[in-house]
């Protein structure tokens, strides 16, 4: 039990089937995961594997057939402050300055500790000088890094992240990524994020889930170990993309081979 | 300067009738019961305004419309609000308020003679029935258009259901309530004209009505032209409003 103290998230045989036309449709299947507090997982896998679910399940926000979620040692039952999200659209209010936004989920009961803890939060994504603007005025990263601000306004154990990246443009994404990096160093908070970026998943990720699609379920978990693998175009990088393309691009290879 | 210039464009139009009634009135032999020159106009407009009755007949009328577009003003926010966040609301209320919303206000007008006569109560159910609509659907519309994805924001953050109406809900719908407003009010101000034309004994409509009787063509022109401009500073005002209610808006439209 001592051990699992340790665990930020643990999933037994989650299983979790959508109801289409009458018919069950399976989403996730038999997925069993432990991730320790302050790991970095990333979930690579082709759209529709079911991987945004498995993340709005984490989060409370989706209900599960059967098999257990267990967030800091409770169950799941709906969404709580431990656990903070961010979309892949930065779903920012455009009627909210972005002070507001950030401070969203946040009782104003307390004002002081209000302002200090979105100050905070504005400081830590550097936003400064934004706090009254409105979303309509931020660029696609700033809009990003408000939504992580809101996410983790609340000090959550936990932060989900659902291809927050994916609307950015190449060089503002690598920027971002290494923002998101240097903000889990700091505050120590459990990663957990979805992404089809093969080359982010490997540079963020302590260990990368790859996923295979209907039914999701999990293919391979890959430890990433070496600090070299954190340096795009090293040798362990390309190994370890290697791994992860290897399991979605099996089929091509295959069909070139028929070619020949 | 982009503002003069729009003043200016705007102008195009008006200016143009202006000239072409000037053309009117002095090169060809239509009688001033049919046109007056413009010149004869504005002399009635000063002796409207002098002795009074230009004024008295613009409160009549203002008065009526500000009593009925209040209660629907009212009326259509709350309901379209119950329309827009509860299903079975919607069940409930949407067959029988569609259906009414066929009948044309016009035809209301000989029921309601009947039933309230020809006193003020009529004049504000007409105003009453014919503003609520715009306002009632408009609400509606931004209720329910508001994206799931921002209610699931709520969720996530455990808004209670009070909260996530008026932190997600309401501010999105608020630019569609003010578009419903504007339609209401301006749909009221037709209506108490209308409902004054046909059935009444005072208001800027009755004074045209009775203009026609003794072929006053100006006076008809002079209390359509007001009743015109007290319409657009009626949307102008609920503009402003609004402007300062969903200051989000504005700086939307800046960045284009």
């Amino acid at each position: 039990m001592a051990e699992n103290k340790e665990l930020s998230l643990e999933i037994k045989q989650l299983n979790k089937r959508f109801n289409v036309d009458g018919k069950d449709v399976e989403i996730l299947k038999d997925i069993n995961l432990e991730i320790k507090k302050g790991e970095f997982i990333t979930i690579v896998g082709h759209s529709g594997c079911g991987k945004s679910t498995l993340l709005k399940i984490i989060a409370g926000l989706v209900g599960y057939n059967d098999g257990e979620v267990i967030r800091n040692g409770r169950p799941v039952k709906g969404p709580d402050t431990d656990c903070g999200m961010v979309f892949q659209e930065h779903r920012l209010l455009p009627w909210l300055k972005i002070k507001d936004n950030i401070g969203f989920g946040l009782k104003k009961s307390d004002k002081q500790k209000w302002n200090e803890s979105v100050q905070k939060q504005i400081e830590l994504v550097k936003l400064n000088g934004f706090e009254n603007a409105y979303p309509s005025q931020l660029s696609g990263g700033m809009s990003q890094r408000a939504a992580i601000a809101r996410g983790l306004v609340s000090n959550p154990d936990i932060l989900l992240l659902d291809e927050p990246l994916g609307a950015l443009d190449a060089l503002t994404r690598v920027q971002m990524q290494k923002e998101i990096l240097r903000i889990w160093k700091e505050e120590g908070t459990t990663m957990i994020m979805v992404t089809h970026d093969i080359d982010e998943a490997i540079y963020l990720a302590n260990r990368v889930i790859v996923m295979s699609a209907r039914p999701g379920e999990i293919k391979e978990i890959i430890k990433i170990d070496s600090t070299n693998a954190k340096v795009r175009g090293s040798s362990e990088f390309t190994y370890y993309k290697n791994k992860v393309y290897k399991h979605f691009f099996e089929d091509e290879r295959t069909e070139v081979e028929y070619n020949i | 300067m982009k503002r003069t210039k729009d003043i200016l464009l705007g102008l195009i139009i008006p200016v143009l009738i202006v000239i072409l009634w000037w053309y009117v009135t002095n090169f060809t032999d239509t009688p001033s019961t049919i046109l007056p020159e413009i010149s004869a106009v504005g002399e009635r407009f000063r002796l409207m305004i002098e002795s009074g009755q230009l004024q008295s007949d613009l409160k009549v009328s203002l008065i009526r419309v500000l009593e009925g577009y209040a209660v629907s003003a009212v009326l259509g926010v709350l309901l379209g609000t119950l329309i827009g966040m509860s299903e079975t609301a919607k069940r409930i209320l949407q067959p029988t308020l569609t259906t009414t919303r066929q009948i044309p206000i016009m035809a209301w007008i000989p029921l309601l003679i009947l039933w309230c006569g020809i006193g003020e109560g009529s004049k504000i159910v007409v105003i009453v029935i014919a503003s609520f609509f715009p306002i009632m659907v408009n609400t509606q519309a931004g209720i329910s258009g508001t994206p799931l994805e921002y209610v699931e924001v709520a969720r996530l953050y455990k808004l209670n259901r009070f909260k996530t109406f008026f932190r997600v809900y309401l501010p999105h719908a608020l630019p569609h309530i003010q578009t419903g407003l504007k339609l209401g009010l301006g749909v009221s101000w037709m209506a108490v004209v209308a409902a004054e034309l046909i059935a009444s004994t005072s208001g800027i409509g009755y004074s045209m009505s009775y203009a026609r009787t003794l072929m006053q063509s100006d006076v008809v022109i002079i209390c359509m032209l007001v009743i015109g401009i007290i319409g657009i500073l009626m949307d102008k005002i609920v503009s402003v409003i609004f402007s300062a209610l969903t200051p989000w808006e504005k700086k939307r439209r800046e960045r284009g």
